[in-house]
């Protein structure tokens, strides 16, 4: 894949169902290879922008184009090089994810043996084993998930869009699924595009971030432009939280206290050593100590705070 | 932030602490909940457990909606099974999302109200609404509302009659960012006026942020409650695991090495990796440690107390 196509482009993109729904309202924004987060409140027009992009609805006004294509004109070739997650459940539950595999591998025109290959090779990289000969119906949750990869991913697509894919999981299937998007994002070379309204999972995998509001766009940034440290330290120690918060003060930090965590605005180097030596000089039991990053929901904190 | 603008006549109100005895639960042949002993009182509480787990089977009997087929459920210290009397202090969220789309929430809100036999109906629907914060949409109908909008019309339906007990099955399903962080203030505001507040999920950042306390079940079983910082330091057969940035760490490891309290240690590209066997004595050593050999400490991790290492570690063993 060059690395000089730009996912998906938009400019002045607008969509309005009907005459009074508006999706999207000019939304220009720039996506670029890599494992994208696009977040935005219900309603913000998420779905209307990966079904734009998919050539599954028209735009009322302004252009997009995916991979350099129009999906309006190339749907099919857009769709060939692309792969889609849904949020919904929308597997049929009489047949094994075999054969519902190997099936959307041929419609996106692979020859049936290499279709049928694919199809094995996917569902053992989603972690699907003996499973996969058994009918869709009764899985799990997190075994639908895997086979609603699967078949985004049979026909080895450069641009995987992912819509809520830790939905209705466990702890221990959101991890197994975010460890999944994270290893194709970054050892298959594959650009991933996903919705979610988790930001911590956001933060735990993508590398940009892309936030719409209204219909337009909020924030477009990598991840580690938003997650940058701010000049705060935050100490945690086990008991003894008063006398250490005393003695930062008195040797001139500014100090505050949340909770059981002190934080103290660092000036220089210099603060390191004598948060170092106020714990030694006092016994304490230091549990942590951290230079305070921003979040990803911090966004989200401030915008709330203004409404 | 909006305040609530109908301030709660009590600020303070009865607490009650909802408690299981020797609970099990089974349907048919299957055991859904094993003899389960826990109390849930005042305060946030996580109900946490992989799926299948019998979580929703918990919150059920406590709501009084399933029979335990063993043991005692009393809510504040009288049983919830048969006893629609119990009602007058509890609400229940259910995880499924079924609200009538024609009714407005003030409608909703309200006949949820009149069941519940409350003498000034209509105020304490404008008080539940108010403390949701939905006055401006409260006459919209509900199939119009979005999905946080929608949750929030049933947390006021089952807040109407002011329960000293909220349980909520799955309460952020769905919900967006913003959704998300607004309930969760609400969550905390109820807890603060003494409520016991229990909720259910998935997402362990949520409850890490909401509340540090949690009940942990595991097939069937209660695997671990309480504090879930204090379940890891008695997890003492795991060693804990620092990651931690100084400015010298090859020194600083070969110093930390000579420790007891210290089994293990390597050189990673985010900084010195440090497995402690004795949590106690190695936080109290370490930054004498440092001192001593004149390394500044930059950065100390503890990185694997986040409540997922520690969920990890109970469904594990």
């Amino acid at each position: 894949m060059s690395p000089h196509v730009n996912l998906i482009e938009t400019e002045s993109l607008e969509k309005r169902y009907g005459g009074t729904v508006t999706a999207l309202a000019d939304l220009t924004v720039t996506i670029e290879p890599g494992i994208v987060g696009l977040v935005g409140a219900n309603g913000a027009g998420k779905s209307t922008l990966i079904k734009l992009s998919l050539g599954l609805l028209e735009p009322t006004g302004g252009k997009i184009r995916v991979l350099g294509l129009d999906p309006l004109t190339d749907g099919n070739a857009i769709r060939a090089r692309v792969g889609y997650m849904p949020e919904h459940d929308c597997l049929p539950p009489d047949v094994s994810a075999a054969e519902f595999v190997t099936h959307m591998g041929r419609v996106s025109g692979l020859p049936a043996a290499a279709a049928r290959e694919r199809a094995s090779e996917t569902l053992r990289h989603v972690g699907l084993y003996e499973e996969r000969y058994r009918q869709i119906g009764g899985y799990s949750t997190g075994m639908k998930q895997r086979v609603k990869l699967a078949q985004a991913l049979v026909h080895d697509p450069e641009l995987l869009l992912l819509d809520e894919p830790t939905n209705g999981l466990d702890p221990e299937g959101r991890r197994a699924m975010l460890a999944l998007v994270h290893r194709i994002g970054s050892e298959f070379g594959i650009s991933v595009v996903v919705c979610s309204h988790l930001l911590g999972e956001i933060e735990r995998i993508c590398t940009s971030l892309v936030a719409i509001e209204n219909g337009r766009l909020l924030r477009s940034a990598s991840l580690s432009s938003m997650t940058q440290h701010s000049d705060i330290l935050m100490i945690e120690v086990d008991d003894g939280e008063d006398a250490l918060s005393e003695r930062l003060s008195g040797d001139g930090l500014a100090v505050r206290r949340k909770d059981r965590v002190l934080m103290v605005t660092l000036n220089g180097d210099n603060t390191f050593d004598m948060i170092r030596d106020a714990v030694a000089d006092l016994d304490l039991s230091l549990h942590r100590l951290e230079q305070h990053r921003h979040q990803v929901a911090d966004l989200f904190r401030e915008e709330a705070s203004h409404v | 932030m909006t305040a609530i603008d109908t301030e709660p006549r009590t600020t303070t109100v009865k607490t009650s602490a909802v408690e299981l005895t020797g609970v099990s639960h089974w349907y048919g042949n299957v055991v859904a909940v094993n003899d389960v002993t826990l109390t849930v009182g005042p305060g946030v509480t996580g109900l946490l457990g992989p799926n299948g787990a019998g979580k929703t089977t918990v919150l059920h009997m406590m709501a009084g909606f399933l029979p335990p087929s063993q043991g005692t459920v009393t809510v504040g210290g009288r049983p919830s099974w048969r006893n629609p009397d119990v009602y007058r202090q509890l609400g229940l969220v259910t995880e499924r999302e079924s609200v009538p789309g024609h009714l407005t929430a003030q409608e909703f809100v309200h006949a949820s109200a009149k069941l519940h036999g409350l003498k000034d109906a209509a105020a304490a629907t404008a008080k539940a609404i108010g403390i949701v914060e939905m006055n401006d949409a409260k006459d919209r109908r509900i199939s119009t509302y979005s999905k946080g909008m929608r949750q929030r019309t049933r947390v006021a339906a089952a807040l109407v009659h002011d329960p000293s007990v909220l349980l909520l099955d799955e309460p952020f399903n769905g919900m967006d960012p913003r959704q998300r962080l607004h309930m969760m203030d609400l969550l905390h505001k109820m807890a603060e006026q003494g409520r016991t507040i229990l909720f259910s999920s998935h997402i362990l950042e949520e409850v890490e942020q909401l509340s540090g306390t949690v009940q942990v079940i595991v097939a069937g079983r209660l695997a671990a409650s309480g504090d879930y910082r204090h379940i890891r330091r008695l997890m003492t057969n795991r060693p804990h695991v620092f990651t931690i940035q100084s400015s010298d760490n090859r020194g600083l490891g070969a110093a930390l090495m000579e420790l007891e309290s210290v089994s293990g240690v390597e050189l990673e590209p985010s900084g010195l990796q440090v497995r402690a066997n004795d949590y106690g004595t190695f936080t109290r050593t370490l930054t004498k440690v440092a001192r001593d050999k004149d390394i500044r400490l930059t950065a100390v991790l503890p990185s694997d107390e986040s409540l997922e290492n520690v969920f990890s570690y109970l469904v594990a063993s």
